[in-house]
């Protein structure tokens, strides 16, 4: 039953999400803008395989903006328009019902990866190379997975607050930056690096450029790899737990509804 | 068990923060010790001015809201700790344009909520066209909700609130924005409840619907309970049941 609930969820998050102008630009706009910025910025760099920063990079950073925008958006989209307190009292547990809106989110938002790869193709035909096919197919299945439970911690803690909007604006830069979305995590200081490691879109970003410059060493990659599933697990662990917190605090606070 | 919702010395407070350098605290007491109880198989009324806590109380009720003291319980289950065994059986009506998703059809809602509500595939075709007739919606049922008229959804409100047949519907102001036949066929509808054996609480400003429709009411007034009876019981001597409320209400202001 509980499938059934994450499937109808997820293909109701996405025609909603999808008829939302906004979560179209995101979507769309977005990557192609991202592409062209980042393909000047990195012309001259003496980087030849423009996949790893151009195309990766501007992908990365729209897939990050549409699950940020929309995966903590809808709560209080859903806050205002009266559905999350219906959502919240049906007899399915909340949790389901998040996770299959992100996973629809997530899911859609992977199209960001493809934009920005036909627009480089399009506007540039710049070298493309992918060395490692298998590894990075592994390495995306393993950034979705990181991206769909770092999304739902961010979404248990702003069931709690109204003021939704501020922080998913706050969260979304700082990431693309400290995990290395557009550049590796070692141009930045010491003591900022230590946040990048506690964060797994980092792994998910490393494991990503090392398949598309090809994996010579599989002992770094699955290593990697341990360190971003272990990571995941612990935020997941996490989430449950802010969960069952915040089911009661939401009902003492009154913060399901406006007014 | 005769009561299939009792509240005991029921009370909420809401703390809200107003100003931006000074934080001042402010505490309303949105329910005041308030008691009822409901049996199985009534309609009744829940009446007070605006701000009397009637929504508040409607949320506690519904699992929404925890209260901050007294007892709430639904078919035997406290709504705040049991709320697990009370969600399936229980279904509630908002009124106005809120609780719908606006960029899905009608047939959409429905069928999605019909999932969170657990209702097994095979029946739900089946039963969300029957609700949909009933409601008076079905030629519509395919367009997006964002082209409806107020009206149109608040009928699918009441849609949403029968999808999981539930034992005990609550409804907060369900006709407000509804036409004259809207409003009947809604009461129409809670009567066929009724005669099903459901029980119906529901909160109204239009009295008559109350004489109408309920068995037994409650008055609630800043929180607190002022009258309770049938509606014969609080009309007395009045000539209407409206003539009555004002009474007591000015009886309490004075
Ligand atoms: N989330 C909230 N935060 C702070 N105060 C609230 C909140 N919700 C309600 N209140 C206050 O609690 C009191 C009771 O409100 P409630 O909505 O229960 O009234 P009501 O009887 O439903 O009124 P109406 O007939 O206007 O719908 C009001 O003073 C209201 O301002
Ligand atoms: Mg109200």
């Amino acid at each position: 039953m509980s499938l059934a609930v994450l499937l109808s969820t997820m293909r109701v998050q996405m025609k909603q999400s999808f008829a939302r102008p906004m979560f179209r630009f995101c979507l769309i706009a977005n990557p192609i803008l991202n592409t062209i910025l980042l393909y000047e910025m990195f012309r001259g760099s003496g980087e030849e395989n423009f996949m790893a920063y151009v195309v990766l990079g501007a992908g990365l950073m729209g897939l990050w903006g549409c699950i940020c925008f929309s995966s903590a958006g809808d709560i209080n989209r859903e806050r205002y328009s009266g559905t999350l307190a219906l959502i919240f009292a049906t007899p399915v547990s909340f949790p389901v019902i998040i996770l299959g809106k992100i996973i629809g989110n997530t899911v859609m938002s992977l199209l960001t990866l493809g934009i920005s790869l036909v627009t480089a193709v399009v506007l540039y035909r710049v070298p493309l190379t992918l060395e490692s096919p298998l590894y990075f197919l592994l390495a995306l299945l393993a950034a979705v997975l990181a991206f769909v439970v770092i999304s739902s911690v961010v979404a248990c803690l702003l069931t709690l607050s109204r003021k939704t909007e501020l922080y998913m604006n706050c969260i979304e830069v700082p990431v693309v930056l400290l995990c290395g979305f557009v550049f590796p995590v070692s141009v930045l200081p010491e003591a900022v690096r230590v946040f990048s490691y506690a964060l797994s879109p980092t792994y998910a970003v490393e494991l990503l450029r090392l398949s598309v410059w090809g994996v010579n060493d599989p002992a770094v990659f699955w290593q990697k790899l341990g360190i971003l599933l272990g990571l995941t697990a612990l935020y997941a662990i996490l989430s449950a737990l802010l969960y069952r917190k915040i089911d009661r605090r939401v009902r003492v606070t009154a913060t399901l509804e406006v007014a | 068990m005769d009561s299939i919702i009792e509240v005991q010395e029921l009370k909420r407070e809401y703390v809200t923060r107003h100003g931006f350098w000074k934080r001042e605290k402010r505490v309303v007491k949105a329910v005041d010790g308030i008691s009822f109880a409901v049996r199985r198989g009534e309609i009744f009324g829940l009446l007070g001015q605006n701000g009397a806590g009637k929504t508040t109380t409607i949320k506690m009720l519904t699992t929404l809201l925890a209260p901050t003291g007294g007892t709430c319980k639904v078919l035997g289950w406290s709504t705040f700790g049991e709320e697990k065994r009370i969600r399936a059986r229980i279904n509630f009506i908002f009124g106005g344009e809120m609780g719908v998703y606006r960029r899905l059809s009608a047939r959409d809602n429905l069928r999605y909520f019909s999932n969170l509500y657990l209702i097994p595939r095979k029946e739900q075709d089946v039963r969300i066209q029957k609700i949909l007739g009933l409601v008076e919606l079905a030629e519509r049922a395919d367009d997006l909700v964002e082209t409806y008229s107020k009206g149109m959804i608040q009928r699918l409100q009441i849609a949403r609130g029968l999808i999981n047949d539930p034992e005990i519907l609550f409804m907060d102001e369900p006709t407000v924005g509804l036409d004259p036949v809207g409003a009947r066929m809604l009461r129409d509808i809670i009567r066929r409840l009724k005669e099903d054996g459901k029980t119906v609480l529901l909160t109204t400003h239009n009295l008559a619907e109350v004489e109408e429709l309920c068995d037994r009411l409650v008055v609630i007034n800043k929180g607190k309970l002022i009258a309770s009876g049938t509606p014969a019981e609080i009309k007395a001597d009045s000539e209407t049941l409206e003539d009555a409320y004002v009474k007591l209400i000015e009886g309490v202001s004075a």
